[in-house]
Order: structure tokens, then C-alpha cells, then sequence
């Protein structure tokens, strides 16, 4: 349970002095839970009777408030909801309501119900070392439910308000930095961040004298940020996701509503959103990759390897992105191998003096860890391997990228096939945030020790991973495209099938998403999973034809509805999920759908996949049980 | 090139805060303190460009943690002062803030720049005294020093064996009068213009940090009469009589007078002459009369030329040792009139700045005064004088 957050009240000459404290350092985030709004009717009894000419509200060192505590939303009920929202606005109101000024310090991260706290404030300063400021709700599938709808808008303007609460949360979740803060007019100043309380607090005495002027909120304009607006959200989410319409419709009516009647609207729009299957769901996959990814339940417990040089066998696109990724976090020395020269005098021209490399193995006899992201054929990673042996120590780790073949298979002809680990990383690297940490079958501690750690240590977010082919993200994709690839062979318009992919909310239709990819590897990766089980991988002629350059083949004229290919993919991936379970690929649902959140980029409000297949009784049907129940059943 | 004039231009301090989980300052870090009082100065003299700056020196004792890091150069950074102002750090325990200040003067009479900020900070809630010590056993083994010497309460206790007729009634009523001339200085403008309120991180969330902790002002003879000897049993010293652990920081602006002109500040006193003397270490409370003497010696001056005297008070026998050595009365207007070190603490190396402070304030509020001296003892057996001279004064 998060530690309990209280408003502790002292007196700083005539000032009020409020310190929203949960008594931990800064890396213990200060949320408000039941008992903080307890305490905070407390702190407002005494700024309600006490001789103060001004408040300052800020947070303990580093942290102003990270809004309320998600942990109360699981299972909430639709009553809970809306109470919890009108206890907030109750006491915000109280806030907004006092006869004396008030001022939000913002000294720290302030998120959600922190900058909700803010605004209910008569003026804002803020340090300019504050890099966290966000409304992350509509993120989770929620929108700010204790005013921040209603007085966003009427403080900075609508545009600001989309912006701060719909367009940022859908950008993955997009922060504020204090001068953007500052700029956009929600703080009034923008303080150092050495004297920031005691500056904060010159600052009340000055409005205790001399009132702010602001501008008024302008409207004129609003019809049409409205309606581009709604078109972005369609953009994003297309439909699947209620939480970014409504948060619109709210800020909207800002312009003509009391806050009171705005209180009212947002209490009955967080009863019907807060206990929904969106915002359910997103906080499960909240919940996995901000809490249980980072501490990870299965995280290696043997002592890794310290990796003080890395050799990484390949310079084309994929080596190079992971060089530039080891040069950046990592900052240890280099080296590089590729048959061809000017591969590799690109990839040290790009990359900078700690990386040398040549066509030959220069450079790899000290290195702690070898990555190779060689051209995937078993026989050539053989051969690295093979050849990689004959140069490296003998405590050398040797790692594989490769995301289809058998790991197993490649170590097998090694003296030690024990130091041989696979460590898949999801493309564009810099980005994607997933870390398949792989165990083959002859896998020693160590060598998952060391491939989880530097992982976390190049900040990845690592599952573990049996060796099976496709391994996790791979496997779920490619069993959803052969059945894309299906309804086009079926003779369903490509469009069509993008529409309906999309409608569940996917990121990015599938024909673009297979452009990005490259449509032979795709084929290939495809042709992998035949070989391994091609009762469920048929090979796809369409998929063949577009790797082939040319337009996807179409066998019947048997189109399917929309509809349909929904039903059809969830299955699809229901099944696949559920054999990555028995097989013990992977140890739990969490697992997978951690997977597709931050390898895959599959939206929160899905909750993963397997969140919202138990929601919409899929895997009931399937399975007789879901995937929640089937964890529950495991043996620990 | 002739030695330039070196004269002080403004000094503040945080109020003084009790060491310990108790203090105010428990959770604030010490260069923190540091940094908020440097912060200060500068914002008080616009008319000094930080870059004209010379040097940044600052002393503790305890040169490790938040204390360590060469703090001059670490506070300066961390004041936001330019990179191509140097800093460094000074040790010479209680006397490590007008050890920073001769060095300065010393930088400034050369021509070596033309201003100096110096100051100290100790944290002694941070960093017990002696804790991180590791004394040389030749010490005991050859009988260097005694072993009292250590302790500087046991140092206090010895000055009472040394000079049998200075009691402990007479060390109580000194205390007294100390707490009742502090609780008077809170009242007029002393410490609004010299300390400094500087809101802190505490259990209880943030408070400003805007008087001393040591303040008692109802203390009473028949209070002090029954408190508890730490340092010897049937002993003299008691924590009444004595100034406690303590956490706080200070710094000063010193500057070569012709700058001052140049700058258009207003300058309070110019540094005339300082002495440091070496004494026996488990006496080290007599440390002030020697040096008090030498800067008598190198001047001229008599101790009836002197007008007001800043002296710390570690220990209210050791004040009355220098009285009986000096021949001053103890309960004499010139001495510490704006109560001392048993009223207010004494945070070791910070102690020196909060003298030259009030000894400004004392020679404004009196142009008749020409000449002033701040002194204090240091631990090992020292003493430390500095004598100035009011710019104020009245010709």
C-alpha cells in the first residue's frame, strides 16, 4: 500500500504554509488517497479559521502530487466512483472558495489531482526544474474527474485544455516541462529552483497586497478547435476509447456551464467510465508496465555479469541501431564486425570514437557480452557462433537478436552452449521500450542474469522468454496477420480490413503497419512459424505476393464484414495466447500482454489483449475459464 | 604595489537551529544553508557584480558529506555564481569563518582580487564534533595534550580549576544576562538585519527556519542553580551556561575600500589588525587573551580604545577568563551587547561571520564607537582577534 499523504500546515509569518508530505522521499510517489482528502478538510478547517493573509500549497522535496491513488480503482463501483469525485470537488471547492490567496508551489512531479489541486488555487509558481506535468487520465482511459475539465479551460482557453488533457495523454502519454507550463499560462511564474518555497512565498505576500490580472479565457474560436480536435482523437483511437470523447464534451461545456453544474458532469461521467471496461483495462496495463515490468516478478536473481566492452557482430540497420542504444546507456567501448568494409566505417563514422570495428573479429578477445544481429538464417548465425568462439574468453556472454529462429538450435554445436542467451529488441530500438530476454534450453543462470540486467540497464523493460519459436510479440502478430491475410485472400478489400482492425483500436492499420515492417520480412517470419506449426500458420500466397513485390493474391470472392475479422483476429489470439500459457513460454498472461503494450505499441484501453478478451467473455467461451482465473489456478 | 585596506561590507547568517532530529535544520542539507545565505548577500548588494567576485571561501569544520566537496567552489556553483569565480574551503574549527575572512583580506590587501565573499557553515547535527576523527594516539601515548582537551566541555571545566574565583554563580549570571541582552537584540533590528528566514524541509513539512533555537529568555539563576554537569561530576558547566550544539551558516562580503569607493558601497568597518595565538589545548579557552594582546601590541591601542567587543561564548567561563585576563568587566555595555553564543548557539565555523555582523550593527547604532574587536577560542588550544575599525564613525 502507497504510504499515506497528509497536508501539514505551518505558519510562515502571516502565510499560510501547506506541505503535502506522505513522510518518504521523492521516488515515493505522494498520491491522494482517502485519507489524504481526510486530511486535507483538516488543513482547510485551519485555513478557513486561522489569521492568514495567503496560502502556499507545495509538496515535499522534488514531488508536488501524483494525483489520486490508482490502486482504489480496480473493481470500483459506479457509486465509489462518483463519490470519490464529488469528495474531491467538495474540497477543492472549499479551496477555490477562500477568502485569502492561494498559491500551488509546484516544486515536483505534479500529475493528475496535483494539477487539479493547482488550479483550484488562486495562482501557480512553478520550479523550473520541473519536468513531470500532466494530466495522464485520459492515458488511462479516465479524464480529469476533479474539476480539471472545468478549470483548465477557463484559466488557459480551449485549445490548452485539448491540449494539456486530450492531445498530450494520447501522444504515450506526453509530460510538460515547467517553461512549457509557464508558456502556456497555467503558472504564473516560473521560479529557480534553489530559494523555490521561499520565493513562492514573497510571491503570496505580493498577491496578498496586490491581486493577479489575468486575461480572460478566449473562446472565439472554439467551434473549430472542437472539431479538429474530435478529429485527432478519431485518428488515435477511432472510436474504441470513450474516455477521450467525453473529456472533449466536458471541456466544451466549460464555456457555458457553472463549476458546480461542471462538477456535476464530470461525478456522472466518471460513474459510467471509472467501472468500464476501458478504463479497467488501462489500469491493468498501467499497472504492468509502470509497477510489475519495472520490478519485474521473475526477474533473474543469479549475479549477472559486469559488461565493461561489448562486440556486436553486424552493421547493418538493426546492428547499428543497437550500437547507437549500447554507446548511449551503456557507455562502454564497442566493437563491430560485418563482412562488408563500408558497413562498418559508416556505422564508427555515426557512431563516434568509443566504438572501432573492421571486417574481422579486432577488438572482440576482452569483450563481457556479444550481441549478434546477423542476417537471420540458422546456418550464418552458426557460423558467427562457431567462429565467435574460437575469439571471445571464456566467461564471454554470447547474445542473439533474432526474433524467429531457435536459440537452442544455434548454440548447439558450441563447446558452451550454457553462455548462449537471446535478448530480441523491438524495432524502432530506441523507442519501444520491450526486452525479450530469451532462455534456451542449455541457458545458465548468469547469461539471463546478464542479459535482464543490461537491459534494464540500456532501460528496456525485459520479459522472460522460453525459446520457442517467434518467442512472444512475434508469435501473437504473426498468427493476427495470417488471419488478416485470410480476409484479403478471401477476397475482403484491403481497406476493409484495416477498418476493422482499427475499430478495436489498434495503432496503426495493418497494410501500413506491414509497409513499415517490410512484407518479406514479414513472409519470412511467417514461414518460420510454418515450420514449427503449420496447422496454424498456413503460408499466406498474398503475403508471398506483396513480399514478392506484387499485389496480394485473391483465391475466393467470400468477403468478410468487418465484424467478422474482429471476431476472427480475437479468436485467433486468444488461441495463441492461451498455447504460449500451456506451453510455459512465457509464465503468465501478464507476461504476453506487457509484450504487446510496449513491444507492439497495442493501446492500454485493451488492457494488453488478454484484459479484454476476459472482459468481453472470450476467454470464458474458449476457455471455460479467463485468463485472470487461469492465473489465479497456476502453481506458484 | 602597498598593501591595500580591506574593509567588510555586509554579513548575514540563518538563524541558529539546535543539532540533532529535533533541529529545524535535521533535514536541510548544510550546503544548502550555505547556499541560501550567499544567495542572500548577494541579492542585498546589487550594486557588486557577481563576476568582480574574487574568490568564494568557506570554512567547517567537519570538511566531509554535505560539508565536503571543497565548499567554497561547491557553494559557489551551487549559488548560481559564474564558473570563473574560484572558491575554497578553510578548517581552523571555531575560527573558521574569520579564518576565511583574513585569508580574503589577505587576497585583497595583495591585489589579488578585489572582493571576497567568505563565510561558514557547520552542521553539527550532521556531523557530530570529532566524530569523523581519527586522533592520533601519540597524542595520549607522549602526553602531547591532556586528554581533555578534546572534550571542549572538559576544557571549560579546567578553566574553572585553572581560575578558581570565577564561579559558577558568576558563569550563571553571565548566561543570564546573555539570554536577556539576545531576547532584547530579537526585539530591535539586530537580527532582522542579520538573520536571514529560510524555509526548510521538516517532519512537519516545510517551516521557516526564522529564530534561533537556543532562545530562552525566562532563564533565571534559580533555573540554571540546578541543571545537570555533563562534563564532571559537582562540575561547573552545565548546558545553561554554555552555548548548545547547533546547526547554521553565514557569509560576508569583504572588500578592497578603494573597490568599495569605485562600486559606490556603503563599507561599515575596515579591518585594521587580526592576531591568531596558539595556548595550551586543554585551556584552549584562553586562546582570545593572547591574541586579544598581540592586536593591542601591533596597533598601538589600548583595550579603553576599544568600543565594542564580539566574543563568542562557548562557555560563559570562558568569556569571564578573557574579562579577568583583559581586565574587562564582565558585565560591561561594550560586551556582546546583543547577547551571544549561550543565547543564540554557536555552529563552530560559522560563529566568525555573526560577529563581524553585529559588530556592524553595534558601530551603526553607535557613530561614538571608533574601534571594535571579534574574538573567539579554537579547539586544540587557539585564539583568534580581529580588530576594525567603524567607518561610521563619528570624527
Amino acid at each position: 500500500m502507497a504510504p499515506l499523504t497528509e497536508f501539514k500546515v505551518a505558519r510562515a509569518g502571516d502565510v499560510a504554509l501547506v506541505t503535502i508530505d506522505n513522510g518518504e522521499d521523492w521516488t515515493k510517489p505522494t498520491f491522494f488517497g482517502e485519507a489524504a482528502l481526510r486530511s486535507l478538510e483538516r488543513a482547510l478547517d485551519e485555513l478557513e479559521h486561522g489569521d492568514y493573509s495567503a496560502a502556499v500549497i507545495t509538496g515535499k522535496p522534488f514531488f508536488f502530487a501524483a494525483g489520486a491513488d490508482i490502486t482504489e480503482f480496480p473493481n470500483i463501483t459506479r457509486e465509489r466512483a462518483v463519490e470519490g469525485a464529488r469528495a474531491g470537488h467538495e474540497l477543492f471547492g472549499r479551496l477555490r472558495a477562500l477568502p485569502i490567496p492561494t498559491v500551488a508551489a509546484i516544486n515536483g512531479a505534479c500529475l493528475g489531482g496535483g494539477v487539479e489541486l493547482a488550479l483550484h488555487c488562486t495562482a501557480r509558481t512553478i520550479s523550473s526544474a520541473v519536468r513531470h506535468f500532466a494530466f495522464p487520465e485520459v492515458f488511462l482511459g479516465l479524464f480529469p474527474a476533479w474539476g480539471g475539465t472545468q478549470l483548465l479551460p477557463r484559466l488557459a482557453g480551449p485549445e490548452t485544455a485539448i491540449k494539456v488533457i486530450v492531445t498530450n495523454p494520447l501522444r504515450q502519454n506526453r509530460m510538460l516541462r515547467a517553461p512549457d507550463v509557464a508558456e502556456l499560462g497555467l503558472a504564473d511564474r516560473l521560479l529557480d529552483p534553489v530559494e523555490f518555497v521561499d520565493d513562492s512565498l514573497a510571491f503570496a505576500r505580493e498577491l496578498a497586497e496586490r491581486p493577479l490580472q489575468r486575461a480572460e479565457a478566449d473562446w472565439s474560436d472554439a467551434e473549430t478547435v472542437f472539431r479538429r480536435a474530435r478529429t485527432g482523437v478519431d485518428d488515435a483511437v477511432h472510436g474504441a476509447a470513450p474516455a477521450p470523447y467525453v473529456a472533449l464534451e466536458l471541456i466544451a461545456g466549460a464555456q457555458h456551464w457553472t463549476v458546480a453544474d461542471g462538477y456535476a458532469r464530470e461525478e456522472e461521467a466518471v460513474g459510467e467510465l471509472l467501472p468500464g471496461p476501458q478504463a479497467q483495462a488501462s489500469i491493468y496495463a498501467f499497472t504492468l508496465v509502470e509497477q510489475r515490468a519495472k520490478k519485474h516478478p521473475h526477474r533473474p536473481t543469479a549475479e549477472p555479469r559486469k559488461v565493461r566492452k561489448v562486440g556486436i557482430v553486424g552493421a547493418g540497420l538493426m546492428a547499428r541501431q543497437l550500437a547507437e542504444l549500447f554507446v548511449k546507456r551503456l557507455e562502454v567501448p564497442i566493437a563491430i564486425r560485418d563482412v562488408k568494409r563500408e558497413l562498418v566505417d559508416e556505422a564508427v563514422a555515426e557512431l563516434g570514437p568509443s566504438v572501432t570495428g573492421g571486417t574481422g573479429y579486432d577488438g572482440f578477445q576482452d569483450c563481457d557480452l556479444v550481441l549478434e544481429a546477423v542476417f537471420e538464417e540458422l546456418t550464418i548465425k552458426q557460423q558467427v557462433f562457431a567462429e565467435l568462439e574460437t575469439v571471445v574468453s571464456e566467461e564471454c556472454i554470447i547474445a542473439t537478436n533474432t526474433s524467429a529462429l531457435s536459440i537452442t538450435d544455434m548454440a548447439a554445436d558450441l563447446r558452451r552452449p550454457d553462455r548462449v542467451v537471446g535478448m530480441h529488441f523491438f524495432n524502432p530500438v530506441a523507442v519501444m521500450p520491450l526486452l525479450e530476454v530469451v532462455r534456451a534450453e542449455e541457458t545458465s543462470d548468469e547469461a539471463l542474469a546478464t542479459a535482464w540486467a543490461v537491459g534494464e540497464k540500456l532501460r528496456k523493460r525485459p520479459i522472460l522468454v522460453e525459446d520457442a519459436p517467434g518467442f512472444v510479440v512475434n508469435r501473437v502478430l504473426t498468427r493476427m496477420t495470417r488471419v488478416i491475410m485470410d480476409a484479403v485472400e478471401q477476397g475482403t478489400p484491403v481497406e476493409d480490413v484495416d477498418e476493422a482492425v482499427m475499430s478495436l483500436g489498434m495503432p496503426m492499420a495493418p497494410s501500413v503497419l506491414l509497409q513499415m515492417v517490410g512484407p518479406r520480412v514479414a513472409n519470412h517470419v511467417l514461414e518460420r512459424m510454418h515450420e514449427a506449426f503449420p496447422d496454424r500458420f498456413p503460408l499466406s500466397p498474398a503475403l508471398a505476393a506483396l513480399a514478392d513485390g506484387e499485389e496480394p493474391v485473391v483465391l475466393e470472392d467470400e468477403p468478410r464484414t468487418q465484424q467478422q475479422i474482429v471476431e476472427e483476429v480475437l479468436e485467433a489470439v486468444a488461441d495463441e495466447v492461451h498455447r504460449l500459457l500451456e506451453e510455459g513460454v512465457v509464465a503468465e498472461a501478464a507476461d504476453v500482454d506487457t509484450g504487446l503494450l510496449l513491444g507492439a505499441g497495442w493501446p492500454f484501453f485493451l488492457g494488453g489483449i488478454t484484459k479484454h478478451l476476459d472482459q468481453i467473455g472470450m476467454s470464458e467461451r474458449l476457455f471455460g475459464q479467463t485468463f485472470a482465473e487461469m492465473k489465479e489456478a497456476a502453481p506458484a | 604595489m602597498e598593501r591595500r585596506e580591506v574593509v567588510f561590507v555586509d554579513g548575514v547568517r540563518t538563524a541558529f537551529g539546535r543539532a540533532g532530529p529535533q533541529g529545524i535544520f535535521w533535514k536541510t542539507r548544510a550546503d544548502d544553508m550555505a547556499v541560501k545565505v550567499v544567495r542572500e548577500l548577494i541579492r542585498r548588494n546589487p550594486e557588486i557584480p557577481v563576476e568582480r567576485i574574487g574568490d568564494v571561501i568557506f570554512a567547517a569544520t567537519a570538511q566531509v558529506g554535505d560539508q565536503g566537496l571543497t565548499l567554497g567552489r561547491d557553494v559557489a556553483l551551487l549559488a548560481g555564481i559564474p564558473q570563473s569565480v574560484p572558491g575554497f574551503a578553510v578548517d581552523r574549527m571555531c575560527a573558521g569563518a574569520l579564518t576565511a575572512v583574513t585569508a580574503g583580506a589577505g587576497e585583497i590587501a595583495y591585489g589579488a582580487c578585489d572582493v571576497v565573499l567568505a563565510g561558514g557553515v557547520e552542521h553539527m547535527g550532521h556531523h557530530p564534533m570529532a566524530e569523523e576523527v581519527d586522533f592520533n594516539p601519540r597524542f595520549v601515548a607522549e602526553r602531547l595534550v591532556d586528554t581533555s582537551a578534546v572534550t571542549m566541555g572538559a576544557t571549560a571545566e579546567n578553566l574553572h580549576d585553572r581560575f578558581p574565583h570565577i564561579t559558577k554563580q558568576e558563569a550563571d549570571a553571565y548566561a543570564v544576562r546573555s539570554q536577556q541582552r539576545a531576547a532584547a537584540a530579537w526585539r530591535n533590528g539586530v537580527m532582522r538585519e542579520t538573520v536571514l528566514p529560510m524555509t526548510v524541509f521538516t517532519d512537519d513539512g516545510w517551516r521557516p527556519a526564522d529564530c534561533d533555537e537556543f532562545l530562552r529568555p525566562d532563564t533565571s539563576m534559580e533555573g540554571l542553580a540546578n541543571l545537570r554537569t555533563p562534563f564532571r561530576a559537582g562540575g561547573r558547566v552545565t548546558a545553561g551556561n554554555s552555548a548548545g550544539l547547533t546547526d547554521g551558516a553565514t557569509a560576508a562580503f569583504l572588500a578592497a575600500e578603494e573597490t568599495a569607493l569605485e562600486l559606490g558601497l556603503a563599507p561599515k568597518m575596515r579591518l585594521v589588525a587580526f592576531a591568531f595565538a596558539g595556548v595550551e589545548p586543554e585551556l584552549m579557552g584562553i586562546g582570545p587573551i593572547p591574541a586579544t594582546k598581540r592586536v593591542l601590541e601591533q596597533t598601538g591601542l589600548t583595550i579603553d580604545d576599544i568600543g565594542l567587543f564580539e566574543l563568542n561564548e562557548p562557555f560563559a567561563v570562558q568569556v569571564l577568563t578573557w574579562c579577568d585576563g583583559i581586565g574587562v568587566d564582565p558585565e560591561d555595555e561594550r560586551l556582546n551587547p546583543y547577547g551571544g553564543a549561550i543565547a543564540c548557539g554557536h555552529p563552530l565555523a560559522a560563529t566568525g561571520v555573526r560577529l563581524l555582523a553585529q559588530l556592524a550593527y553595534g558601530f551603526k547604532e553607535r557613530p561614538n564607537v571608533r574601534y571594535g574587536l571579534t574574538a573567539l577560542c579554537v579547539g586544540m588550544g587557539m585564539g583568534a582577534a580581529l580588530l576594525w575599525e567603524n567607518l561610521g564613525a563619528a570624527d
